[in-house]
């Protein structure tokens, strides 16, 4: 419960919304996946500009509510979130530098493995 | 949702205006906002996620026009109604009510 006290701690340093649940990891650092060509209605946090795209695995965050299904009222569906790193070639375009790049942090659901590519 | 919100990547809004970094609140009812949103979220009647989708699920026009706490503002409005916490007619009462008394102090 939120009390008046803990107010200014919170305003300054922020909080975690991190798990102490382990679920299985689908992915592991350095692997390459590709994003999920989803659109959903509701709440996500995978970015238009980023669906179908190509990254590395950089880092594992823990394990996190699902906003997706958290903002849907469905409940925490806890996952992996992940630090994804995606070249900017990948995601902007020939204009950019290869050696720039965007990083995001993305949860299981939004990502496949290279053997699951869509057809 | 692939709102308003989801803007990378857009071209035409020009630079960030980064002059008034400084400036945590423009005014002093955004500073209330702030307030509002954190006590009234302490009661447990959504989640941050639902508080973001209730943002992002504004018309695109509506988001665009007004300032980063009126977001917050809508949001909240739009939650609590959802929530059943208030009605529609609670809030347009309250807004009348409101606006009478400006009025008449400004008179």
């Amino acid at each position: 419960m939120l009390t008046p006290d803990r107010v200014p701690e919170i305003i300054r340093d922020g909080f975690s919304l991190k798990l102490d649940e382990i679920v299985a990891s689908k992915f592991v650092v350095g692997q390459e996946i590709i994003t999920k060509n989803i659109h959903p209605a509701g709440h996500t946090r995978l970015p238009l500009y980023a669906r179908s795209k190509r990254g590395t695995i950089m880092m594992h965050h823990g394990v996190f509510p699902f906003p997706d299904s958290s903002a849907a009222g469905a409940g925490p569906n806890p996952q992996n979130v992940y630090c994804v790193r995606f070249s900017a070639p990948e995601i902007w375009g020939d204009n950019t530098h290869p050696l720039d790049a965007i990083y995001l942090d993305l949860w299981d659901d939004y990502l496949l493995s290279l053997k699951e590519l869509p057809r | 949702m692939n709102g308003a919100h989801d803007c990378g990547g857009m071209h035409g809004f020009g630079p960030i205006d980064r002059c008034h970094e400084d400036e945590i609140f423009h005014a002093a009812w955004e500073q209330r906002v702030f307030g509002l949103l954190w006590a009234v979220g302490a009661h447990g009647f959504w989640n941050i996620d639902e508080i973001r989708q209730a943002m992002e699920g504004m018309h695109p026009n509506h988001y665009l026009s007004i300032p980063y706490f009126e977001h917050w503002l809508s949001a909240m409005e739009r939650l609590l109604v959802e929530k059943e916490v208030v009605t529609t007619a609670e809030l347009a009462a309250a807004r009348t009510r409101v606006t009478q008394e400006v009025h008449h102090v400004d008179a």
